[in-house]
């Protein structure tokens, strides 16, 4: 009896705990439980890194900013410890600007920039700043080279009428798969010098000598994606009367602000540091539901779980994932010792449910269910060869590899994207999954073998299903303190010693002699 | 209706009962049969054991002339990666199921012993090569091939309840209840068996041999439950279940001890394992000292069918 009161006395500090600070920061921080009364917000974080001399010394970094964000208050926020920061007003410019004298070794500076869902993009057109008109400036092409780019501009000029259709004539002939001689010449030329984004260059350089003023501007893509993304190249053009962004990639329409967000005009350069080496920028972006300021209440805030918004938004996408793995851990529980599925390796369905937050869900089961067939075939063949244990499961590992890529080439070729995504399926999971099941075929015979595979997708589903509840993310995400709620949810599923339901179906028949 | 299911079987008798450290004394067979020797219990006789790869390619001076032989995993559960060898023909080895094999197929099978195919988490393994039982009579007129098993479940060395378990046509050998073989609840104050089932319900013939399963004496009773309780105190497991054969010449054999029984023994007895575990709980704190001879004569009166 003794241990029974501990254990409800565990349980009850645990959700007692959980519970209070969840209450605390809805009560006293204003979060709201659910997901939704807010809108929906944009982070995006620019991460400079470089490296300081190990010795120290004086290292600036400039970063340009979006005007926008400054003009319109948008949330933001710089970070970095022991740099002194200012923002620089120059021809409605705006550059935020980091000087330190006693930085070594490995520096990370952060900005970041928070705003709901807009109507604007940062690319709209804008009047020349500064007074006048701007010149175009001659790219200074010699030679060939010259003869070329006058015959692409000529081309170009004799299907359009305006600055408009000129950038879309020129962008499409240098875009186009099938290029004409001099473009293929061109292209060579730049790539060698610009490497990546030399046709954004290009086509700038032949807007210049077409005589339309143009320059670079910088966009973040409004995606969620793992790892951060390099700023994208935009052009910015100036039609006799506004300048104006556009994507190259798609000449023809204006910015998307729902795609886009422009981060720098102006033709100034993105970042600057002097003092340190290997620099460079890396832009985050999350979606999110608490807009800057209110994120900074929270971290300012006594509790030391909430600090997990004290990251960077590069390592705050990561624990996005993080946190919902606990909860498909829970699934499983409840699934395994309340109902009583049998699943082939503990929490092989988990690893397969977060592989499928990534992938639509269809495709996702339709790839696992080809690999997995696939390789059981291949592992049958190989049974013949009379292989050792571990060598048997690295051929699997090989044949699940060469089999991902075939199906990626195959799903690409017939058009569908998702095909490319097979990648985020965890190869030795399914390796081991074939080896496992083929033993079980054997031994049990292919019903029990089927109905382990069947057991573990479903519940694979069951929690890929939980895992993509919008609200459930929410509450992961930002009250990661339910989560001691959850453990001692976990700690009474762990003593409960009634009947699974499958055992009320295994002992249906049971009467008592 | 007293049914114990795995969560209550699992949280109320094998954690509390079989302490973590003890574990391995029964799910090493190498040791298990070194203990039981150790207290004069019959086993089958080891002919070899196969430890390293080098030893696989000996297989064939290990094996001698033997006609018949089993080879088990030490670390096997549940009738996993046993293969069982009957007669032999020219070069080749006969299963019970009359399939042959070679000694090259034979000596795959002990490398994937070794390499863990067949043990609990896939720990690295030894083969065992043993005697092949030669089943009484009595047990192989109710058995469509195969070998049948009694097992005996106990709790601090009580006997609870016991069964025996044949092979079918469909269960091909094995004696796996969910997969077609038949369990048969056996009196423990008699050792007279009183029910059977075969896929849960209940049944009075072999469904392939039309031959009466309940009903039969089985014998030597007497020493089998003597190994099981001697099982017990070897071991110092609180909770488990004790797998004996009968063999035609030698008697009851000790074949291995199982740390976590399964429940299917309840559906074999149509007894809930809890009428059973409870009553022996109780006995066992009243009366924690009681000797060898005084647990047999509780168990015997208590769960024997009067």
């Amino acid at each position: 009896m003794a241990s029974r009161i501990k254990l409800f006395l565990v349980v009850f500090i645990l959700t007692a705990i959980g519970g209070g600070i969840a209450a605390y920061k809805h009560a006293r921080l204003g979060l709201p439980l659910r997901a939704g009364e807010l809108p929906e917000q944009w982070l995006v974080e620019a991460k400079i890194t470089f490296i300081a001399p190990p010795e120290g010394g004086k290292v600036s970094a400039r970063l340009s900013l979006p005007a926008a964000a400054v003009e319109e208050g948008l949330g933001q926020e710089a970070g970095s410890v022991g740099y002194n920061y200012y923002v620089e007003k120059d021809q409605g410019e705006y550059t935020a600007i980091w000087a330190s004298e006693k930085q070594a070794d490995n520096q990370a500076i952060y900005y970041r920039v928070s705003f709901p869902g807009r109507r604007t993009s940062g690319g709209e057109p804008m009047p020349h700043a500064g007074g006048g008109l701007p010149a175009a400036v001659n790219p200074g092409f010699s030679g060939s080279l010259q003869d070329a780019a006058k015959r692409v501009i000529q081309r170009a000029k004799s299907v359009s009428a305006d600055p408009d259709s000129l950038f879309v004539g020129i962008f499409g002939e240098i875009a186009a798969i099938d290029a004409s001689q001099e473009v293929g010449l061109l292209r060579a030329r730049y790539e060698d010098e610009s490497g990546r984004g030399a046709l954004t260059i290009l086509g700038i350089d032949l807007l210049n000598m077409a005589g339309v003023p143009a320059r670079v501007a910088y966009g973040v893509r409004l995606e969620e994606a793992r790892g951060g993304q390099q700023p994208t190249r935009l052009v910015e053009y100036y039609d006799g009367a506004y300048w104006k962004v556009r994507d190259p990639d798609e000449p023809s329409a204006t910015l998307d602000p729902e795609k886009m967000f422009v981060w720098n005009r102006g033709g100034g350069s993105l970042f600057e540091v002097t003092g340190g080496e290997a620099s460079q920028v890396v832009f985050t972006v999350i979606r999110g539901f608490i807009p800057l300021e209110d994120l900074t209440d929270l971290r300012d805030s006594p509790l030391l779980i909430s600090t997990i918004f004290g990251l960077p938004a590069s390592e705050q996408a990561v624990f996005r994932y993080v946190v919902l793995i606990p909860l498909g851990a829970f699934v499983v529980v409840v699934l395994r010792n309340l109902v009583g599925i049998a699943t082939l390796g503990t929490f092989m369905p988990v690893l397969l449910a977060l592989a499928l937050l990534e992938i639509p869900l269809d495709s996702g089961l339709i790839m696992f269910t080809v690999i997995i067939a696939a390789g059981l075939w291949f592992r049958f063949l190989l049974s013949r060869l009379n292989m050792l244990v571990v060598p048997r499961v690295a051929a699997c590992v090989v044949i699940v590899t060469l089999l991902m890529m075939l199906l990626s080439v195959v799903s690409y070729k017939l058009g569908m994207r998702d095909g490319l995504q097979i990648t985020l399926f965890p190869m030795i999971i399914l390796a081991w999954t074939i080896e496992r099941m083929s033993l079980i075929w054997e031994e049990e015979g292919k019903r029990s073998a089927l109905m382990q595979v069947g057991g573990s997708l479903l519940v694979a589903v069951i929690a890929y299903l939980f895992m993509s509840v919008k609200q459930i993310q929410y509450w992961a995400f930002y009250f990661p303190e339910l989560l001691l709620v959850l453990l001692s949810l976990i700690i009474l599923i762990g003593r409960y010693t009634g009947y699974r339901l499958s055992e009320l179906f295994r002992f249906r028949d049971f009467k008592e002699a | 209706m007293g049914v114990v299911g795995i969560n209550m079987r699992n949280a109320r008798y094998l954690l509390p009962n079989n302490p973590r450290r003890l574990y391995d004394l029964v799910d090493n067979k190498l040791r298990t049969k070194q203990l039981a020797v150790d207290h004069d219990m019959a086993v089958p006789e080891t002919y070899g054991v196969v430890r390293s790869p080098h030893d696989t390619a000996l297989l064939d001076r290990l094996l001698g002339d033997r006609d018949s032989f089993v080879i088990k995993p030490a670390r096997g559960s549940g009738g996993k990666g046993v293969l069982v060898i009957v007669a032999r023909e020219g070069p080749f080895f006969l299963k019970p199921s009359g399939v042959k094999l070679t000694l090259d197929e034979i000596r795959h099978h002990c490398s994937n012993i070794l390499a863990g195919l067949f043990s609990l988490g896939g720990r690295r393994d030894v083969a065992l090569i043993e005697y092949r039982v030669h089943p009484a009579r009595v047990l192989t007129e109710i058995s469509f091939q195969g070998a049948p098993d009694i097992r005996v479940v106990m709790l601090h060395g009580y006997p609870v309840m016991a069964m025996l378990r044949a092979a079918t046509r469909e269960s091909d050998g094995r004696a796996n209840l969910h997969q077609g073989a038949i369990g048969i609840g056996i009196d423990l104050a008699t050792g007279r068996t009183i029910r059977a089932v075969h896929h849960g319900h209940p049944i009075q013939l072999h469904p392939d041999l039309k031959v009466p399963v309940v009903g039969v004496q089985l014998p030597h009773w007497d020493a089998i439950l003597d190994i099981a309780v001697t099982c017990h105190e070897m071991t110092g497991l609180g909770y488990l279940g004790v797998d004996v054969m009968i063999d035609e010449a030698l008697g009851p054999l000790m074949i291995e001890v199982n740390a976590r029984p399964g429940l299917a023994i309840q559906l074999a007895n149509g007894v809930g394992l809890l009428r059973r575990l409870e009553p022996a709980m109780e006995r066992w704190k009243s009366h924690p000292h009681d000797s060898h001879q005084q647990k047999l004569e509780f168990s015997r009166k208590t769960f024997g069918v009067k």
